[in-house]
């Protein structure tokens, strides 16, 4: 065997524990698994302007197995606590030709097959060959990686350099390991308390639906140029510079409640991640290196525009300045000795019983390829599709690239009525483009 | 000011192969300082300068780049 070979490589590489938020993402796709769906498998798409050169990409996914042996490995628990056990198992770029001009439905059949019970794949690269370029689907499993690191792994397939990434240390215990003890028991208090908060407000929710044979199925809006810019500039009017994400987030709890949610409770609560991950830094690739934040507001906030915007960019303020951002470290780090069900129950659901999540939320932010494209190819466009647990069964993804917004939404088949999620995006885009009555 | 706002920029907001080439009119927004940083960095800034920045003067002229940050904080301070 070649000494430098993926297998031998992985075969030295040793077992790579869970980082903490590995774990609470593990903690969903075990959720997500119970319910009967496929578990918390990611999709990141590029609307490829030309057919890239396939050989030569899986040259890069030899490379990404040398250099990163956690690409193609088996989940295993050792004691408490969960593994990556690298197996060196080749992964091949998997092609598929669309012969009736419907790509989106190959996407939608690859998320929706069962995986395989022998060793399943934390990871698969397809092409999806249109008759002019085509789609590249990056599928993987959430506690492998979060989707910045998506991005990462796509920007190693296609970079000149790929020696500039390389494997490092999860953030999330380097950001630990510079605390005292106390620091730590401190925030951990603090986090307990804001979870407590979060959890005073009852979720309003998309469906009523908690089991039941489920397909995914997602639907993409994108804006031109044109209504990005002004989508940009009325965010930067609305909640400001620092507030883009919140004004999305607002924006998406009034066209939930006016196109009348299906669980109306008391309001809303939107998680999303705050990203240890620095911009445009080529590490970590892989694990996951993130926090939890918590935008909520009562129904009758939602009801005023002006007055939502200031309460979610005050509530946003005051979470940073209290530092529970950081909070949630102890928390996850704690968690992680908790077994997936207790942890839903004690740190993830609403003291009810209830969900917390009215919606799933993830915003990737303005992702650039440069002149050279993707391998020489241009990158006309993107979205990011995930499973989600049921309830909530809807997701709504965010990504720009080109000066394009694209919206796309998750969502779980039958549970969430479609007609419903319809009138939603409608009124996201009357929301966003502010051209409300 | 400068030189602890660039140290907290480039150790927790933005990577960049070379910080000490990043020049003080250099643009932040064109390096990837996005909406969560901005706010992290403005939460930052009011601790260590003990100045309280108004949520109105968020604008990108204001946040461009290290010299306009330092401008920014000092008109706070003499407010």
């Amino acid at each position: 065997m070649d000494p430098a070979s993926p297998k031998r490589l992985s075969e030295e590489a040793g077992p790579i524990r869970f980082n903490p938020a590995d774990y609470f993402t593990f903690v969903l796709d075990q959720e997500i698994r119970d319910a009967g769906m496929p578990g918390g498998y990611c999709g990141f798409v590029l609307e490829l302007g030309g057919e890239p050169d396939l050989e030569s990409l899986q040259r890069r996914l030899d490379l990404l197995l040398e250099r990163f042996p956690r690409a193609s490995a088996r989940l295993e628990k050792r004691g408490k606590r969960y593994f990556w056990i690298p197996t060196g198992r080749r992964i091949l770029l998997e092609r598929h030709r669309c012969s009736d001009g419907d790509s989106l439905r190959i996407i939608l059949e690859i998320f929706n097959r069962k995986p395989s019970s022998v060793e399943p794949m934390p990871l698969s690269l397809h092409w999806i060959a249109g008759e002019v370029g085509g789609l590249l689907l990056l599928n993987w499993i959430h506690p492998l990686l979060d989707a910045r690191g998506g991005k990462i792994l796509l920007d190693f397939l296609g970079s000149n350099q790929p020696e500039a990434f390389r494997e490092s240390p999860s953030l999330i215990e380097e950001k630990l390991s510079q605390w005292s003890l106390w620091k730590k028991i401190r925030f951990f208090f603090k986090a307990k308390s804001h979870n407590e908060q979060a959890n005073s407000l009852d979720s309003s929710l998309p469906t009523a639906a908690e089991q039941g044979k489920q397909s995914l199925r997602f639907k993409v809006r994108r804006y031109d140029a044109a209504e990005t810019q002004r989508i940009s500039r009325l965010a930067q009017q609305t909640t400001g510079l620092a507030g883009k994400t919140l004004y999305y987030i607002g924006c998406f709890m009034r066209a939930m409640e006016q196109a009348q949610v299906p669980v109306a409770k008391e309001g809303y609560c939107v998680p999303y991640a705050f990203n240890l991950r620095r911009q445009n830094a080529p590490t970590p690739v892989f694990g996951n290196h993130v926090s939890c934040l918590f935008a909520r507001a009562t129904r009758s906030q939602v009801g005023d525009r002006d007055g939502l915007f200031a309460h979610l960019l005050a509530q946003y303020r005051q979470t940073v300045q209290e530092e529970l951002d950081f909070a949630y470290l102890p928390l996850m780090w704690l968690g992680q000795w908790l077994s997936p069900a207790r942890y839903a129950k004690l740190l993830r659901k609403q003291k009810s019983g209830g969900e917390l999540s009215s919606a799933w939320f993830s915003d990737i932010g303005d992702l650039r390829w440069g002149k050279e494209g993707f391998l020489g190819v241009p990158v006309d466009g993107l979205f990011t599709l995930c499973w989600m647990t049921l309830p909530p069964g809807l997701a709504l993804l965010i990504g720009q690239s080109n000066g394009q917004l694209t919206l796309s939404y998750s969502y779980l088949h039958p549970a969430v009525d479609e007609s419903w999620l319809e009138r939603v995006m409608k009124r996201m885009d009357a929301e966003l483009l502010e051209t409300v009555a | 000011m400068k030189a602890a706002l660039k140290k907290f920029i480039f150790a927790e907001l933005i990577y960049h192969e070379a910080p000490d080439r990043f020049g003080e009119d250099d643009d932040l927004l064109e390096a990837g300082l996005d909406s969560m940083g901005i706010m992290r960095l403005i939460m930052f800034a009011e601790k260590e300068f003990g100045v309280t920045l108004p949520d109105t003067e968020i604008e990108p002229d204001n946040v461009r780049s290290l010299n306009a940050l330092e401008k920014w904080i000092q008109q706070a301070r003499s407010a």
